[in-house]
């Protein structure tokens, strides 16, 4: 009796928590990850350009006079795009700005699944199909877009269609095009890597340069300055030529202020060719080192860093450290967590004129593991004075506790 | 026993002291005294600043006062006295001396007719146009170091109204907003730089070179043009009068030089903006080659200390013609002379001589 009274209280409880969720779904969806990489800063010369701090809406509602009221999807605050775009949309933990650094980045939207393995928690799920779509200038402040005056609402940046098919993986670079006549656009690159065979051991990256054209032969004082507290911009800060070979070093772990050695058959390693091109949305082809290519390692985890050099065509790169022409070298390297300095041999060199980025492995916690190294697919983006690193997450295999 | 009973007596005596000095208290008084609500609208806020006396005298000598005691809302921007004075503004009765009419169009671009916080003006960016009561915009340039937390410290922003800088920020009215400006503002609707510059007998040294050498009726144009204007004293300062530039052969000296230099086209700059981008991305040089390419224009903001230069190439090594340095504090109130067709600053010295512009 008392038994099933309490049963009937529990059944009364759980039947009185019950509610119903609508889902938000969408059919047919396609991924889109969208950046600002209007990086220009604001000059004497282009005083009266403004911060590009965007607002981006998709099939956008507009009233009688042509002011969006609202749209299907919206990202606000699109700020300038960060140089690190890591593989999981941490941004929303990191900070408590509203400014976010990247589309869907810090919105609570729905994200896309794993695909073949890629987690895609970086990208937002949008209606496929031919959308409208529509970039605003925004006021840099942490007012929403559609609660600014009117007066701030008319900045159009740029109101185009764009295609998009179910399914498939998109990355919507919003850039300038001619750093002459300042003529921005959009380019929506269809991405591949969840549909190549990339091997579990191997790291992956490729390049692309989407300077605007022109940015490299610009006088310097038409450029951005390096301004303190902010990125780097290393031998970048120039911009480079329109065509670069790109060379990978990898090198062992640093210990204190020692020469960390270069690994094995990885010193200044010939990849390929970078050229500039921001018209067309071709994806470059990946290149790969192993992620066990440092003997020395045990097949579990391996600290070694890497180090990519641009150097113009005809030039030997055995000659590094004698080149003084703008636009003719410039480099990345690679860090181990935890690390603000290149380790040595290069360091005087590397640290002088390279700018860090995070390292190309993601070493974690995994099981009995602690840590365990895994391989990456990344790109990198040179941008006018700016380089970005995008990393795209893979999922990890199961942890292994016994 | 004794000294007990003295204690007592003592411990009794001070009471009743105290008991004296409570009732001594007046009791009518002691409801807080209720403040006047209306004191801050901003008519009356001006008359009761004693730092906005002149602007308040002027405010009600053109009969703009009592508009601001209206519902509003207002922008207020009120040059302090010592902006006035600096103007050889000294008394409210110098003011009455003044055309009625073109200061109340001079005092009326200092109200924009909307309420304007600091925070409603778009982060790093200038030119902003607000429209004002006087029916022309006026131009605000924010920047800051910092735009997540523009007022973090006092040094982390600067907030300009045509090249003024608001010193007190976002002073709360019944009716609007006050920020207080460091210099008037001046502005010359219908006017062009050329007219203002021929208006003006203190620059007819440079005035007659610009003739000289073509220049001249280029500036009646849709510009917009900065010029910096050398006055006459500059040229007396290097010992050149109104006959030696009228006398000067123009096929012998680089015009785009001599006087080309003085004039940025297509630029309409206040010497503010300098200041304003040294905030937004670090730039306190503004350079560029004069018109026939043959020289270098520099021009270098350190706070509130303003170098213009002009030198033969920007490479080293270069030869440098001259420099001419203004002082915002003490010579702020004669730049940023605002025209229909671009700005004209006063130079206190010349960047080139004659001699240094000749044809080799």
């Amino acid at each position: 009796m008392k038994r099933s009274l309490y049963i009937l209280c529990v059944a009364v409880l759980a039947l009185a928590a019950c509610r119903k969720v609508d889902y938000t779904t969408i059919d047919q969806p396609a991924y889109l990850r969208v950046f600002n990489d209007l990086n220009y800063s604001q000059t004497m010369e282009n005083m009266n350009s403004l911060y590009p701090s965007l607002c981006m809406i998709i099939d956008p509602v507009l009233d009688a006079d042509g002011i969006p009221t609202g749209g299907k999807v919206v990202g606000d605050f699109l700020d300038k795009r960060e140089a690190y775009a890591p593989p999981y949309p941490s941004h929303v933990g990191n900070s408590t700005s509203v400014q976010n650094p990247e589309y869907p980045g810090k919105e609570n939207v729905l994200v896309g699944p794993i695909l073949n393995g890629f987690d895609l928690s970086s990208w937002a799920q949008v209606p496929s199909g031919k959308l409208r779509i529509m970039f605003l200038y925004r006021p840099h402040t942490s007012t929403p877009f559609f609660e600014l005056e009117t007066k701030l609402k008319k900045n159009v940046l740029i109101d185009t269609t764009i295609n998009l098919s179910a399914k498939e993986v998109y990355t919507l670079h919003v850039l300038q095009k001619d750093f002459k006549t300042k003529r921005n656009g959009l380019l929506l690159r269809e991405e591949s890597f969840h549909k190549l065979p990339l091997s579990d051991s191997l790291a992956y990256i490729n390049f692309y340069n989407y300077s605007a054209n022109g940015f490299f032969q610009a006088d310097i004082s038409q450029k951005p300055q390096e301004i303190p507290g902010t990125d780097r911009l290393g031998l970048f800060i120039t911009g480079v030529k329109d065509s670069m070979n790109v060379f990978l070093s990898l090198f062992e772990r640093q210990t204190g202020n020692v020469l960390s050695p270069v690994v094995k058959n990885y010193n200044s390693k010939y990849l390929g060719t970078v050229v500039r091109n921001n018209e067309t949305n071709k994806v470059n082809p990946y290149y790969s080192f192993p992620l066990w290519a440092d003997p020395k390692s045990d097949g579990i985890r391996t600290d070694i860093w890497q180090n990519l050099e641009f150097l113009g065509l005809g030039l030997d790169i055995a000659n590094r450290p004698n080149i003084k022409s703008p636009g003719n070298y410039a480099c990345v390297y690679f860090l181990l967590n935890g690390k603000s300095l290149p380790p040595a041999p290069l360091a005087s060199f590397i640290g002088l004129n390279g700018i860090p980025r995070p390292n190309l492995l993601v070493s974690l916690h995994s099981g009995l593991n602690n840590p365990q190294t895994f391989a990456t697919v990344s790109t990198l983006e040179i941008i006018n004075s700016n380089v970005y690193l995008t990393t795209v997450q893979r999922k990890y295999p199961t942890p292994i506790y016994k | 026993m004794k000294i007990n009973k003295y204690v007592y007596l003592l411990y009794n005596c001070l009471f009743l002291i105290l008991m004296a000095g409570f009732s001594a208290c007046k009791h009518d008084d002691y409801t807080v005294k209720k403040s006047n609500e209306n004191i801050r609208l901003a008519g009356d806020f001006l008359k009761n600043n004693y730092d906005y006396t002149l602007f308040y005298a002027a405010l009600d000598y053109t009969g703009i006062l009592p508009q601001l005691n209206e519902k509003g809302p207002f922008t207020v921007l009120a040059p302090n006295n010592k902006a006035f004075i600096e103007l050889g503004i000294q008394s409210a009765a110098d003011i009455k001396k003044l055309n009625r009419d073109s200061l109340k169009q001079a005092m009326a671009l200092h109200i924009i007719s909307r309420s304007l916080r600091q925070s409603d003006v778009p982060v790093n960016t200038v030119n902003v146009e607000y429209q004002s009561l006087a029916g022309v915009p006026v131009y605000v340039s924010f920047g800051t170091k910092n735009p997540a937390n523009p007022d973090e410290y006092e040094w982390t922003s600067v907030l300009y109204f045509n090249g003024s800088r608001a010193t007190r920020k976002d002073v709360q009215l019944v009716n609007g907003i006050l920020h207080s400006l460091d210099k008037v503002m001046k502005r010359y609707p219908g006017k062009g730089v050329q007219q203002w510059l021929s208006d003006r007998p203190a620059y007819s040294i440079f005035v007659s070179g610009l003739k000289k050498f073509g220049l001249w009726d280029e500036l009646a144009g849709k510009g917009p043009f900065t010029i910096f204007a050398p006055n006459n004293q500059a040229f007396t300062n290097m010992g050149i009068s109104k006959a030696d530039i009228d006398a000067l052969d123009p096929g012998k000296y680089i015009g785009p030089r001599l006087f080309g230099a003085y004039i940025q086209y297509e630029k309409r700059y206040f010497l503010s903006d300098l200041n304003a981008f040294s905030f937004i991305n670090n730039q306190n040089t503004y350079e560029n080659f004069t018109r026939n390419g043959n020289s270098y224009f520099k021009w270098y903001a350190y706070g509130a200390t303003h170098t213009i230069s002009l030198a033969d190439r920007k490479e080293f090594p270069s030869v440098g013609y001259g420099q001419s340095i203004i002082e915002l504090a003490t010579m702020g109130y004669r730049m940023d002379n605002l025209c229909d067709n671009g700005t004209v600053q006063d130079l206190p010295e010349l960047l080139v001589t004659p001699g240094q512009a000749l044809k080799k």
